[in-house]
């Protein structure tokens, strides 16, 4: 069977600083990582493999040093990856991030079952998963929380709802997005990582990937960021440095323990 | 509120540190300047009634449990004073009650609270990066205390590479039991020989003399003697029974760049033994910042408790047909190091029967908190496994040793734990920093009985120590529970001139009631 998973870099901080001009996030001194929810969808191939055999091809679209983190998913075992670098790329909404996504999965030679993380913990939109399953043709199912079951024809998983869980079957070739109650991801080994240090990784602009640049990029994007900020904090915070500088604060002084319980019973 | 006040209820919880040593009080007080403590000491002193120092109760030897009298809480004196440059070197004033998860949250975003700050430590801080500056010794527990882990002078993991806490305290002070304060730095008081004079803020003093031995020459937890010492050593290892820490001077370093670390699985205990020996070795490429051991009863206690505990499932799974596990953690100025040790270390497992596959490889800070959350799992699990004993038999306490012998004796003692914890029967595991040669065995009593029994275990082991040259506590002090192996180590002789150099500090015994001395007859 054949796995595709695709992956996203993010800054590992959560204090990510907003550029005041042009409103994109600044990435510039913060470290980048593996968006976090992405392994879990590696996780989980690299487990369907073990049970249904095949091999797993990675696919990110990013600055060129993103391929230090593709290489440490050839350490975990995954087969081959592939990144999308170019500047025609720069700048894409979700819906040219999955065009070019599109492209990247076809050169690669399409696969039975994509898997994707949620969503990236830089742009917490959920939306590319989908879309890449939408332009590709085939089903979807987000928020995935457990594979139940993979056959060459079918897979059935949980999914997780606001109500519960969900389950659903669904033919293959599909896309499926994992929530991290999926399974813990694992630490690459030794031998991994060896293994990894030399491997060749893919590298593919623009035009190899036969991407039309009006439909890729911030000029195939069909939205705008018209401005971002940060949001005012609500509330704030007292710290107060024993009980009764709580209660002086919370302006409740004076009233004893036992005032207020035959309050309560009055 | 008055600073000084009677035991309640209320305060029931300062009763006992992570031992569970239960303990009693009359009062109790939570001083946050120097003065305070001065007073509180002061007042203590005037009705002969016993001090307790504590910081965050996460002590392993009951230490910080009181007998009676008062408890002097050091919790709320948690700030950081001030910082200093004296050539490239940085040394970070601090108040003893600062928990070690704050000073390393401090010092990683280089988010300081200012406020009483003079000139001098504002302008010191200004050329420094975030993360930059680091404080080494790391005791597993995060929560721990600066001034807890100077007074038993706590050593954890990575003392490996970076020494113990003694050796990142710069100066300190100090209040004696009739409320003097002595000012310490290293270099500047030394004692002459074995006869020392501690100079106190008021311009008087205290001459005395060391005991006539010197405390063991490895990684020990307890006093330190030594001819000519540094008098600030004095106070470090003490655990409170010659003075309450006010301030401390920690030395800082220049952080690792690059952290990473391999847990490794192991076909048995003797290939972990000869993979250790490897990585000590002057001969492996790089030295790594702490070794440490997992014994297959430790693996397996951890991965039955993951049923229970909830935030255990986070943790990976092992592999197929683990015996036992080594961590080894490296830190480094730059990557270079990274695949020429990894090369080493995958040939070394193979070498020993191992499978490079059967390991763990965290490749950077991110990855290497999975290792230590695994690694801090197992200390866990026994709180956990002791707190639902103890619903059995009240009296049941953390049954763990921190004995330490040399490099060269180290595997007679693996081998005398092992055959004596098969023998005996009981619930038991076997883990911990074994690049500095103490592993912890673990007893983890059922009931009154197998408590006992445990007991006679470490004694006979304190014996087996004493007689191959080694130390009863590594790193955790001997606190109240481990005093009578401390009396099997010294001797009664060495034991009363223990008292005789207490009492010079004390000479009413207020300090540190229980701790560390054991009575014997003159």
């Amino acid at each position: 069977m054949k796995f595709l998973v695709c992956v996203k870099q993010v800054p590992a901080s959560n204090e990510a600083r907003i550029d005041p001009v042009t409103g994109s996030l600044m990435r510039e001194g913060i470290e980048s990582i593996l968006n976090p929810f992405d392994a879990y969808a590696v996780e989980e191939a690299l487990r369907l493999r073990e049970v249904a055999g095949g091999s797993i091809c990675a696919l990110s679209m990013g600055i060129p040093a993103a391929a230090e983190m593709l290489r440490g998913l050839l350490a975990l075992g995954v087969d081959r990856a592939a990144l999308l670098t170019d500047r025609a790329f720069a700048g894409a909404d979700t819906l040219a991030t999955a065009r070019a996504l599109r492209l990247g999965a076809e050169k690669l030679g399409g696969a039975d079952l994509l898997l994707l993380g949620k969503m990236a913990t830089d742009g917490d939109t959920a939306q590319v998963g989908p879309m890449l399953a939408q332009l590709m043709g085939i089903p979807h199912i987000a928020d995935v929380s457990r594979v139940v079951s993979l056959s060459e024809r079918e897979i059935l998983v949980e999914k997780l709802t606001d109500d519960g869980y969900l389950r659903v079957a669904c033919p293959l070739p599909a896309l499926i997005t994992v929530v991290k109650e999926i399974n813990v991801p694992r630490l690459p080994s030794i031998s991994g990582v060896l293994r990894a240090k030399d491997a060749s990784i893919d590298l593919w602009s623009a035009q190899e990937i036969g991407a039309d640049p009006g439909t890729i990029g911030l000029k195939g994007s069909a939205t705008r960021v018209v401005r971002s900020w940060r949001p005012e904090r609500a509330v704030s915070c007292a710290l107060c440095s024993d009980a009764r500088d709580l209660l002086e604060k919370a302006g409740m002084l004076g009233e004893t323990a036992a005032e207020r319980e035959e309050e309560r019973h009055a | 509120m008055s600073l000084i006040r009677p035991m309640a209820e209320e305060y029931a919880s300062y009763l006992f540190d992570e031992s569970r040593t239960m303990g009693s009080a009359d009062w109790i007080c939570f001083p946050q300047t120097e003065e305070e403590i001065v007073e509180a000491v002061r007042f203590a002193n005037a009705r002969n009634l016993p001090v307790t120092a504590q910081g965050a109760l996460t002590g392993l030897a009951g230490g910080a449990s009181p007998q009676g009298g008062l408890i002097l809480n050091l919790s709320r004196m948690n700030r950081i004073l001030g910082l200093r440059r004296e050539g490239d070197s940085y040394y970070l004033r601090v108040q003893p009650g600062l928990v070690l998860q704050q000073l390393r949250k401090a010092l990683l975003n280089k988010k300081f609270d200012l406020s009483g700050w003079s000139d001098s430590s504002i302008e010191a801080l200004r050329p420094v990066k975030p993360g930059e500056l680091f404080f080494s010794p790391d005791p597993t527990e995060p929560t721990a205390s600066i001034g807890g882990m100077a007074s038993c002078n706590a050593c954890g993991a990575r003392s490996f590479l970076y020494g113990c806490t003694r050796e990142h305290i710069h100066a300190l002070r100090a209040v004696l039991p009739d409320g003097r304060v002595t000012d310490l730095a290293r270099g500047r008081e030394r004692a002459q020989g074995r006869e020392f004079r501690l100079p106190f803020t008021d311009g008087s003093g205290l001459s005395g003399q060391l005991p006539p031995f010197d405390s063991p020459h490895m990684k020990d937890a307890g006093y330190f003697f030594r001819e000519d010492m540094d008098l600030v050593d004095l106070f470090l290892g003490s655990q409170g029974t010659l003075g309450i820490l006010s301030e401390l001077e920690l030395k800082l370093i220049p952080a690792p760049r690059h952290l990473w670390g391999v847990t490794a699985f192991l076909p048995d205990d003797e290939a972990a033994l000869a993979y250790v020996r490897a990585l000590k070795s002057p001969r492996f490429p790089f030295r790594p910042a702490s070794i440490e051991f997992f014994g297959k009863r430790a693996l397996d206690m951890v991965e039955r408790q993951k049923a229970e505990t909830p935030s255990f499932r986070q943790l990976q799974p092992l592999p197929r047909d683990y015996c036992c596990a080594v961590y080894a953690e490296f830190n480094a100025g730059t990557r270079d190091p990274f695949y020429p040790s990894l090369q080493a270390l995958g040939e070394l497992l193979q070498s020993l029967g191992g499978n490079p596959q059967n390991s763990w490889v965290a490749r950077d800070q991110l990855e290497l908190e999975k290792l230590l959350f695994f690694r801090h799992s197992v200390p866990e699990t026994i709180d956990i496994l002791v707190e639902k004993n103890k619903k059995n038999a009240p009296e049941i306490t953390i049954l763990s040793t921190d004995m330490a012998v040399s490099d060269e004796k180290f595997d007679t003692l693996f081998h005398l734990y092992k055959r004596d914890l098969e023998q005996s029967r009981l619930d038991w595991i076997l883990f911990g920093h074994i690049g500095e040669n103490h592993v912890h065995p673990n007893i983890l009593a059922r009931n009154s009985e197998e408590y006992r029994r445990g007991h006679a275990i470490f004694e006979k082991w304190a014996a087996d120590v004493r007689d191959l040259g080694g130390t009863i506590t590594a790193e955790h002090g001997t606190g109240k529970i481990k005093k009578k192996l401390l009396l099997i180590l010294l001797g009664e002789e060495k034991m009363r001139a223990l008292w005789r150099f207490k009492r010079q500090f004390d000479p009413k015994g207020l300090f540190g009631p229980g701790n560390v001395l054991t009575e014997v007859g003159e």
